[in-house]
């Protein structure tokens, strides 16, 4: 009966160790995370840094945000900006094939180089954004002539009759200005015996390049 | 009994050590640094600190993945940079032919006046300055390999039209009075050589020689000229087919 009493009370002294060594090791876990003896002053500080420091970072977040931004949109539209700006030049320069609705003016017969240079004038006076005579873009500088046998030239390259011009623009403004009463045509068949030209709205036009565009020798850019 | 004397006195041993361990403990436990605040307000300080400090970490995050991204994107944008320059420096090129940009160089300048009235023309324009003569002279300024030309202040750019309306002549649909001054940039004896060639403006000399039209080619060696400042308007044609 004793050293069933004395086995009862081992039980229960181990039992109370076990418990205390717990107690203890969660007392211990508890005020490492705490940072032990920590104040509440310390920890009023520690929470007003780490606002402050998160603040920070939120601005530096902020910052990198723009910054991404600035260079993905505003890179972006100024790069499209130039390339629109350098298409539109190279359609003014003849310098790429372009495409669009227009008219067809095919002259049939014998026409003197003026008389074919003034109705480019006139199509450009219509408002014609794109040029070509057979197949030749005419661009600024480009000049009807004739060469040694007499035969009309654009950029220097001869003609054969029939002369088709193709001009990209409003069709029905090009149309009207070329068949209007005293208009160019109207002088032509005054002026010339078996020419026909005749006009013919087109819904698309394709213009070959110029493809004779040298280097400027003599005109340089002034200082603006 | 000496063995139930023996079991006894180790018995005795085994208590005393976790008596010892027990007492020692208790005193440890009460020793321990226990928060002098009530436990709930102690409670809710950490859980400040410690979402502060999750958030500090997502925040870390959120910049280190920003960082990554920004450098992705200015290395792309180094190279974009390099486009950017060789667009700017290919559109200059194209603005210079264009007309967009004033230039300078050698050239010839033409100076085309009216004539005096009291000359008796043969007919009421003999004496005048038509807009197809400055067209021509236009025209066979281009043909000598003229580079760029202005007609008084105005430039000859793809969309000029030179016409007439009554007796104004108009360039860029803009009224120019005489004398028409036409400057054009290009190798001065070219160009000359080509304007007094007597197989081409034979109606403009035989109308100077008769009824005084001016008509008078010099040739310069820094001509300036302006800038196109009128619009390209696109409207119908697009690059490609």
């Amino acid at each position: 009966m004793k050293s069933r009493t004395a086995q009862i009370m081992l039980a229960a002294f181990c039992f109370a160790l076990g418990l205390l060594l717990v107690v203890q090791y969660r007392t211990q876990q508890v005020a490492r995370t705490r940072l032990e003896g920590m104040s509440s002053a310390d920890q009023a500080t520690i929470i007003s840094n780490l606002v402050a420091a998160n603040a920070q970072l939120r601005e530096e977040i902020a910052s990198l945000e723009a910054q991404v931004q600035g260079l993905t949109a505003t890179g972006r539209t100024s790069l499209e900006e130039l390339v629109d700006e350098l298409n539109r030049m190279k359609i003014i320069n003849g310098l790429v094939e372009v495409s669009g609705p227009g008219v067809e003016v095919s002259i049939d017969g014998n026409i003197s180089a003026l008389d074919l240079q003034d109705m480019i004038n006139e199509l450009r006076n219509a408002g014609a954004e794109a040029l070509a005579i057979n197949g030749q873009r005419v661009v600024v500088s480009s000049v009807v002539a004739n060469d040694d046998q007499g035969k009309l030239t654009v950029n220097g390259v001869p003609l054969e009759q029939p002369f088709v011009l193709q001009a990209i623009g409003d069709s029905k403004t090009m149309q009207t200005a070329l068949l209007r009463a005293g208009g160019l045509i109207a002088v032509f068949e005054h002026s010339y015996t078996g020419l026909t030209v005749t006009v013919q709205q087109r819904s698309k036009l394709v213009l070959p390049i110029y493809n004779q565009p040298l280097a400027f020798k003599y005109a340089t850019a002034l200082e603006q | 009994m000496t063995n139930d004397r023996r079991a006894n006195a180790s018995r005795n041993i085994s208590f005393l050590i976790v008596a010892v361990v027990l007492g020692a403990l208790i005193s440890l436990q009460w020793n321990s640094p226990l928060p002098s605040v009530p436990a709930s307000h102690e409670r809710a300080t950490e859980l400040t600190i410690q979402r502060l400090e999750a958030e500090q970490e997502e925040l870390k995050a959120t910049i280190a993945q920003l960082r990554s991204q920004l450098d992705a994107y200015q290395q792309q944008s180094t190279a974009r940079t390099k486009m950017l320059e060789e667009i700017k420096a290919q559109l200059a090129g194209q603005k210079l032919r264009a007309g967009l940009l004033p230039v300078q160089g050698p050239g010839v300048r033409v100076v085309l006046d009216d004539g005096a009235q009291r000359m008796m023309p043969s007919g009421p324009g003999d004496y005048l300055v038509h807009e197809y003569d400055i067209r021509d002279v236009v025209n066979l300024l281009w043909m000598a390999g003229s580079e760029a030309i202005a007609i008084n202040q105005e430039r000859v750019v793809a969309s000029t039209s030179i016409y007439c309306v009554g007796s104004t002549v108009m360039v860029n649909d803009t009224r120019l009075s005489p004398p028409y001054v036409i400057q054009a940039i290009g190798l001065p004896d070219a160009q000359s050589e080509v304007l007094r060639n007597p197989s081409y403006l034979r109606d403009l000399k035989d109308r100077a020689a008769r009824y005084g039209v001016q008509f008078n080619v010099t040739k310069a060696w820094n001509l300036k000229l302006p800038a196109y400042a009128g619009s390209f308007i696109i409207r119908y044609a697009r690059p490609g087919r």
